[in-house]
């Protein structure tokens, strides 16, 4: 029984019985750290799942998992990161044959359609990509004008010069003497000249004062 | 009837002891209180209903293997008691192995002496018609489930009108009705050595209720779909098994949470605890799994336990109707309607299930008892399955088996406690 045991079995078999908590509160001191966090996170993964008993459950049961869909615009999500004109053109440069084929298919269908109306429409998609064509073409040499612009100055910044900075205005007046040469160039002058004319002629007609205000 | 709230039940403890504790505090107060009195009364325990142990001893009593000691018994030796018109869908050993309460489909609860050998008939609880609650004592719908707590002083039944009736145990009188599920009840047991009551419902709710006060206490939930089974033991926790939603349960009720497992294909149909921290369960695949708590999955698991079937043209593994352990031992015994009775043995610690013995027993093995010396195997048998008819065995009689396990002479070596 206990008194016939010494001192030192009575310790070891209390030890024994006593919980590591027990002994902690009992000793007053801090035993070595112990590793919660670890055994915890193992439970985690093999053990059962804990919930709350109190939250009611809805009649329905969801047997299999329906995800909602995700709409993302890559205009505006960070994950499309910043736009560069000169790495989506060169990405997508395989766009523009795809865009000639079907250019090409839409002009053998207005060749071919004999509906007035699908013929009109047809008109108006191609127009709209010959215009989108252009646009992109006026784009580009934009571009290239200010590519070239810019590595004058840093010529002349090489050689020693000071490079000097166009105003907007200035480089407007360029861009207009580039457009006077290709069309004087191409022949189509007079007729650009003349709408110009006509619709500069307009705008300042309706700026005159009307009979109403007599 | 009052229902004690949970803010009641604190309010009740506080007055006791002026600091309110957690449940894990608490627990820690009730362990140092223990090894007070062990270093009072030296290497003898204090017998169990002094002191402390009441609400704190679930170190596990003794694992007694005693799955090796068991023999094959006689089929002549199996005594059938009859009295049921219809199938019997669940049976209670009274704590002392004196009575056996059984209850059927037709609404009748049996209590009956079985140490003499005709199995006398001590009390007949008639079951009523549909309809006739008010005029009848009895219930008036199918039996489903039934409970008696340790002290054997009260008895508790379950039916499909979504009552709860209880009874006193020595004199068969309904003492109280419960409501308040709203659906059949589908699973009962008493916490051992208190008269608390848990409840399972097909309304997928747990309710918690204590006789005594005859009182309601907390509505627990969680399944996703009908409760087919619950079980407890000492714990201040009880195991219930989910049916279709393939999840069992353990429900801590003090820190208002529950531990989920799954793993079971098919409809998980009965569950019962081993000990403290095991638990065995069977399904409509005919798969028989033991469980430990710290693991999400089964730690063993037998697949078709009870063979193959030959229903209308398809190989359907016999569904498995009732399991039973013996309780802090390694025997687990499971019944279906494949005509007998198996005998399991858990071995290498929880880890795996190995077939013993076949003990043959025509019809729907519906409920399943061990005494709790484990010298007697107590089924509950009938012509139909417990929870619908969907086959009818008429070769079957409406019956309670009494089976018992012949022991082999050698008295059982006890482990030393291994405390948890």
């Amino acid at each position: 029984d206990q008194s016939e045991m010494s001192f030192e079995e009575l310790l070891r078999v209390q030890s024994d019985t006593r919980t590591r908590v027990c002994k902690q509160v009992t000793s007053g001191k801090k035993t070595a750290k112990p590793t919660k966090a670890t055994v915890k996170q193992q439970q985690d993964k093999k053990g059962p799942l804990e919930m709350s008993s109190k939250k009611r459950v809805p009649f329905l049961r969801r047997v299999v998992a329906v995800t909602k869909k995700v709409h993302r615009d890559p205009r505006f999500d960070d994950l499309s990161g910043e736009y560069n004109p000169e790495i989506f053109m060169k990405t997508y440069s395989f766009l523009d044959s795809i865009k000639k084929q079907e250019k090409e298919m839409i002009q053998k269908q207005l060749k071919k359609c004999r509906d007035t109306e699908q013929k009109e429409k047809l008109q108006q998609l191609l127009n709209r990509m010959t215009q989108q064509e252009q646009a992109q073409k006026k784009q580009q040499e934009r571009r290239e004008r200010e590519l070239s612009l810019k590595r004058q100055q840093r010529e002349l910044a090489k050689q020693g010069k000071k490079p000097f900075f166009l105003k907007k205005s200035e480089k407007r007046k360029l861009e207009l003497a580039e457009k006077y040469t290709e069309l004087k160039r191409s022949g189509k002058l007079e007729s650009f000249l003349s709408k110009k004319r006509k619709r500069n002629a307009i705008k300042d007609k309706r700026r005159l004062p009307s009979q109403k205000d007599w | 009837s009052p229902s004690l709230g949970r803010r009641r039940r604190e309010a009740a403890a506080a007055e006791e002891e002026e600091i309110d504790e957690t449940p894990q505090e608490k627990k820690l107060r009730l362990a140092k209180q223990y090894l007070e009195e062990l270093r009072q009364y030296g290497e003898s325990r204090p017998a169990a209903g002094e002191g402390v142990l009441l609400g704190y001893c679930h170190a596990c009593p003794a694992h007694i293997p005693l799955s090796l000691q068991v023999q094959l018994p006689d089929p002549a030796s199996i005594r059938v008691l009859r009295g049921h018109q219809l199938p019997v869908t669940c049976l209670v050993i009274s704590p002392d192995d004196r009575f056996i309460f059984s209850a059927s489909k037709d609404g009748t609860i049996i209590k009956c002496k079985w140490e003499v050998e005709s199995g006398k008939r001590l009390c007949v609880v008639p079951g009523g018609k549909k309809g006739t609650e008010e005029q009848n004592m009895g219930h008036a719908s199918h039996i489903l489930c039934m409970a008696i707590s340790s002290d054997g002083k009260y008895l508790a039944t379950g039916d499909r009108n979504k009552l709860i009736m209880i009874w006193d145990a020595a004199t068969c009188k309904r003492l109280h009705i419960f409501t308040g599920h709203h659906d059949a009840v589908s699973g009962l047991s008493f916490r051992k050595g208190t008269h608390q009551l848990y409840s399972a419902s097909h309304d997928r709710s747990v309710k918690v209720w204590d006789v005594a006060e005859n009182a309601y206490v907390e509505t627990l939930f969680g399944h996703q779909d009908v409760i087919t089974g619950l079980d407890s033991l000492s714990r201040e926790c009880c195991v219930t098994a989910g049916g279709r939603d393939g999840t069992v349960r353990l429900w801590k009720i003090p820190e208002e949470s529950q531990l989920v497992f799954y793993g079971h294909q098919g409809s998980i149909d009965c569950i019962q605890l081993i000990n403290e921290e095991h638990m065995v369960s069977g399904a409509d695949d005919g798969s028989v799994a033991l469980w430990g708590l710290t693991k999400k999955k089964p730690l063993a698991l037998a697949r078709q336990a009870h063979g193959m079937q030959d229903s209308q043209g398809l190989q359907e593994p016999y569904w498995i109707s009732a399991v039973a352990p013996l309780r802090n031992s390694d025997l687990v015994a499971t019944g279906s309607h494949s005509a007998s009775v198996k005998l399991w043995k858990c071995s290498e610690g929880f880890r795996k299930l190995e077939p013993l013995w076949d003990i043959p027993l025509v019809g729907f093995v519906n409920s399943l008892k061990f005494s709790s010396a484990g010298d007697f195997l107590v089924a509950g048998v009938g012509q139909e399955h417990r929870l619908g008819r969907w086959w009818r065995i008429k070769k079957a009689k409406n019956s309670v088996c009494i089976i018992p396990l012949r022991q082999r002479a050698a008295a059982p070596s006890l482990e030393a406690p291994n405390g948890s």
